[in-house]
């Protein structure tokens, strides 16, 4: 969902086309026997700062051979290889697309390699509408209107949401990309056919429970988030609704007990029961596993609109049910504070199964305020 | 668009659904009628399944017409929409959102419920609708105009809780969030601190909603009703900076209390990605802090906890507004019907058959005679042909809950054919249902020719346990005769001997005098007299009638014209297609299988 990183290399061939001739090292696909002349290879996963934290190489082959190696032992991946352009550092300029509720923020700078939030003064910030306003563009920046018309169409045509091109060098007609970073939109990927999931880079690498969740996630119309963040954490969350859930994680920021936080995540927009249960246990999972010495799970979230209070506890109370003997063995207690419809219904079997199976901490409905189940998970933590 | 308020709350609050959530359009409708509307804001529904969908408006039930698409909606229906609710998914919506702003230029607004809409898509639809239009979304839960119009799930799809958040009744309170779930959380805090709702509007977690926190706060300045904004925010994005200039600016002089959540981000080594679209801080200014303190800086009331914030909320100056309690009890024990169809029968003027002896209606009666020459192989008399006549007109239909009926509708709204959906209602009838014109017709000719009384007669079949066919019926009672029974008896009149006919008058005598509903019945008189009539009209013996019976001839005297009946449910479901039926799961009893 959202914004997401895709690879430089294809980027840049989306941008340039056929024209590139920069290589893809991923999976099994090795350098070519042959490469003449000077050549760079950067580490291609999204990551920022490269030539600082030495995943930039310049040279022959074998120098890249080298380079290669030793970043695949640091567990990287995925690389892009493509001919080196000498230039003069003066050469360098600075360009950036983002999408903006107006058209395209077009940012430019004379010179490039800069970091443009330390030096915003060096910055002209322009605002692309319709497709007349290319021309002052081209005014203000010197850069050929081809390429700049041509990077335009090809940012709003494959659903791009950020393209930063530092440094770019520009010689008379030819725009050379030494570097990019391009940001697409998730939700384009059923529109478009030139980049899709396989292009998306990870900056680190996920949970083996996230991965699950993202999966579960990608096959419903309902929405499943999850992301570890203390593995021995002492609080861990079942927490709904996009902004409700991160109401509940301040509170626990901001009652000091942030670092105790062991999940962040949230259910909303009517799963099922049975989708419901799938993430429940992964949640669960992730308690279980934490040495935390204390632990409380906190299933908490503001009044619905319409996800089915009884059939969502359903499916918790189906993965709950599955745990209870380790759950009482690590003295975990339930607190749940929620609302919507059927929320009498489900709350009742909610409290009634955590009371029989002595995981009762507390249950609150929408009478209660939305931070009520964490203010009392906190105590039993600490 | 500053209007726009004003005219919902004038009634311009005609609804399409775009795509169906039957939850979600079943709270429009209680909303509406809570709020004592005497129509349902709701018009129609454009799904591709089915042609009609079922509502309850209050305890009564109510078709909405289903449309395959816009183009097919009808002028008097197109006339009164305002409001498109467009609950397709993000693959669909803008599609479908720009012909329905092309088939309805006069449309006031509408909600896209999908997540997932591609920012491009977003951009356009604020390119073309933005300024004209009040759009809620992509993603949230839509908008609210207190006791004027619920446009999606906002403030909740149960009565309780739309009863609850006490938004039937117009406050003077504006409440606006990115978020769905906490947009309700709000209007329920509203309300339990005793204010009320002027609007509500769910702006959405995407990066750019249609109408932007700006336009809604253009709307309550320019609202008169609305006295104060509650705001929810999230970090990521710059909306809450437009908020800040807006009150720097004295373009916005109502009080605001705000809540932008987010504290927890600063726990983290890295930004992290929330629930929403837009929950991602990318610049330091997109930070909870740095938004809730720019809010403060420039005037609002933005307290760093959600309890401070529920605080202020309360303290906000209250409306003179008088709460009213509805009877919700009554109408939460609703049932749905589970079947709709036409009456194709008026079983309530059974016309007179016979009159002063004589036919009294002298027609043609060419199909029934052409029948009775098909089934029996020769001519027959007018009499004859006037009684198949009647008996077919009497049996058409006996309304749409006989199991016939009901199988017929099943299959037709299974999909199938008319041959296929006529043949599984006329595959039903046998023994127990529509059987018993044969079965009697065997009953009264064994009787009379056993020269039995109709007392012994009674007591053999009583013994045996079985019961006689012809008799008994669910509805009519002694002192209250079946009308078809009487129109039919009036054929005895024209006859000289009706020995069948009065032994079936004896039997009822006997059977009528231990329960009043042990009458004759319609198969019962059909079975007697015609079999009175055969014999006399058309000098049938009893062992040509015994043969009759034995081909199962008398149950025709049924098959033929219900299945007309049949035919009619068919046609009607087709034209009123409410999609594949399933029976409710309440309506089972379920055991647990022995292992």
């Amino acid at each position: 969902m959202a914004r997401v990183k895709i690879s430089e290399y294809r980027a840049k061939k989306l941008i340039l086309g056929n024209a590139y001739r920069g290589l893809e090292l991923q999976g099994g696909v090795k350098l070519p026997g042959r490469l003449t002349g000077q050549w760079v290879a950067k580490v291609d996963q999204g990551v920022k700062k490269r030539f600082k934290q030495g995943l930039v190489a310049i040279g022959s082959r074998s120098k890249l051979v080298a380079a290669l190696n030793s970043w695949k032992k640091k567990g990287f991946s995925r690389f892009i290889v493509e001919p080196f352009v000498p230039h003069k550092e003066n050469e360098e300029q600075y360009l950036s697309l983002e999408r903006v509720r107006e058209g395209i923020r077009v940012l430019h700078a004379h010179n490039g390699g800069i970091d443009v939030e330390a030096h915003p003064e060096a910055v002209k910030v322009f605002v692309v509408r319709e497709p007349a306003d290319v021309k002052k563009l081209v005014h203000a920046t010197k850069i050929p209107e081809s390429f700049l018309s041509h990077l335009l169409e090809t940012f709003n045509a494959n659903f791009f949401a950020f393209l930063e091109l530092n440094p770019l060098v520009v010689r008379k007609n030819e725009a050379y990309l030494l570097d990019a970073a391009a940001l697409v939109d998730s939700a384009g990927a059923f529109f478009t056919r030139v980049w899709s999931e396989s292009d998306i880079v990870e900056t680190k690498s996920r949970h083996p429970a996230e991965e699950r969740v993202k999966a579960l996630d990608a096959t419903t119309p309902a929405s499943l988030k999850l992301s570890v963040l203390n593995k021995n954490g002492g609080i861990f969350f079942l927490l709904s609704a996009g902004g409700g859930s991160i109401v509940i994680a301040d509170h626990a920021e901001l009652t000091g007990a942030g670092k105790l936080i062991g999940n962040y995540g949230e259910y909303s927009g009517g799963p099922t029961r049975e989708e419901t249960y799938l993430y429940a246990k992964e949640v669960i999972g992730l308690l279980l596993h934490s040495k935390a010495k204390r632990k409380a799970l906190v299933i908490a979230g503001p009044v619905a609109n319409f996800t089915d209070v009884k059939k969502t506890f359903l499916g918790i109370i189906d993965a709950l049910s599955e745990k209870v003997v380790e759950l009482r063995k690590n003295k975990v207690k339930v607190f749940v504070r929620r609302g919507g419809p059927n929320e009498a219904a489900g709350l009742g079997l909610m409290r009634e199964f955590l009371k029989r199976e002595k995981l009762l901490g507390a249950v609150y409905g929408s009478d209660a305020v939305i931070t009520r189940a964490i203010d009392e998970a906190i105590p039993t933590v600490c | 668009m500053l209007k726009i308020l004003e005219k919902t709350r004038n009634g311009e609050d005609g609804i399409i659904a775009i795509g169906n959530h039957p939850a979600i359009i079943q709270s429009i409708l209680d909303f509406d009628f809570l709020s004592g509307k005497k129509k349902p804001s709701l018009q129609c529904i454009i799904t591709g399944n089915r042609k009609a969908h079922k509502c309850f408006f209050g305890a009564r039930e109510v078709i909405v017409p289903c449309f395959k698409d816009i183009e097919h909606v009808p002028a008097d229906i197109k006339k009164r929409v305002r409001w498109m609710l467009n609950l397709q998914s993000g693959r669909r919506a803008f599609d479908s959102s720009v012909r329905f702003f092309e088939a309805f230029p006069q449309a006031l607004g509408g909600h896209i419920f999908a997540e997932n809409v591609p920012e491009a898509h977003a951009t356009e639809l604020i390119r073309r609708y933005g300024r004209t239009k009040l759009i809620a979304g992509p993603s949230g839960v839509g908008i609210l105009i207190s006791g004027a119009l619920k446009l999606g799930a906002i403030g909740g799809i149960d009565l309780t809780q739309i009863e609850a958040g006490k938004f039937k009744i117009p406050g003077s309170i504006a409440v606006v969030s990115t978020s769905g779930g906490m947009t309700n959380e709000l209007i329920r805090a509203v309300a339990a601190s005793g204010h009320h709702v002027s609007f509500s509007i769910c702006i959405g977690g995407d990066r750019f909603p249609v109408t932007s926190l700006s336009d809604v706060l253009a709307l309550a300045q320019a609202d008169a009703q609305t006295k104060a904004l509650v705001y929810f925010g999230e970090l990521g994005g710059s909306d809450e900076y437009e908020i800040a200039e807006l009150l720097k600016k004295k373009r916005f002089t109502k009080p605001v209390v705000a809540y932008v959540a987010g504290i927890i981000d600063e726990a983290f080594d890295e930004h992290m990605q929330f629930g929403h679209a837009k929950a991602l801080v990318h610049r330091p200014d997109e930070s909870a802090r740095a938004k809730r303190e720019a809010l403060v800086k420039a005037g609002a009331i933005s307290p760093a906890t959600f309890t401070e914030f529920l605080q202020a909320i309360a303290e906000l100056p209250r409306s003179a507004v008088r709460d009213t309690v509805a009877d919700i009890e009554t109408i939460m024990n609703r049932t749905p019907s589970i079947l709709s169809t036409r009456e194709i029968v008026d079983q309530s003027e059974i016309p007179a058959f016979v009159k002063r002896g004589k036919l009294a209606r002298r027609g043609e009666n060419s199909f029934a005679s052409s029948a009775l020459k098909a089934l029996l192989g020769c001519a027959v008399s007018p009499t004859t042909a006037a009684f198949a006549e009647n008996t077919f007109e009497l049996l058409i239909d006996h309304g749409g809950a006989v199991s016939g009926a009901v199988n017929t509708m099943v299959t037709a709204r299974a999909g199938k054919d008319m041959v296929s959906s006529l043949a599984a209602g006329l595959l039903t009838v046998g023994p127990r249902f529509g059987g018993a014109v044969n079965e009697s017709a065997r009953a009264w000719l064994s009787g009379v020719a056993s020269k039995k009384s109709a007392a012994d007669f009674v007591e053999e079949w009583a013994r045996s346990g079985a019961l006689i066919s012809g008799i008994g019926h669910r509805k009519y009672r002694v002192g209250v005769p079946d009308p078809r029974v009487a129109a039919l008896a009036q054929f005895a009149i024209l006859l000289k001997k009706h020995p069948h006919y009065d032994f079936a008058r004896e039997v009822e005598k006997i059977t009528s005098g231990k329960n009043g509903k042990l009458i004759l019945n319609v198969d019962g008189a059909i079975a007697a007299l015609f079999l009175d009539i055969l014999k006399e009209c058309e000098r049938y013996s009893h062992e040509e009638l015994a043969e009759l019976v034995e081909a199962e001839f008398f149950n025709a005297l049924f098959i033929i014209p219900r299945s007309v009946g049949f035919i009619s449910h068919f046609i009607e479901q087709k034209l009123h297609d409410e999609g594949l039926f399933r029976l409710p799961e309440e309506l089972l009893f379920v055991r647990k299988g022995k292992k």
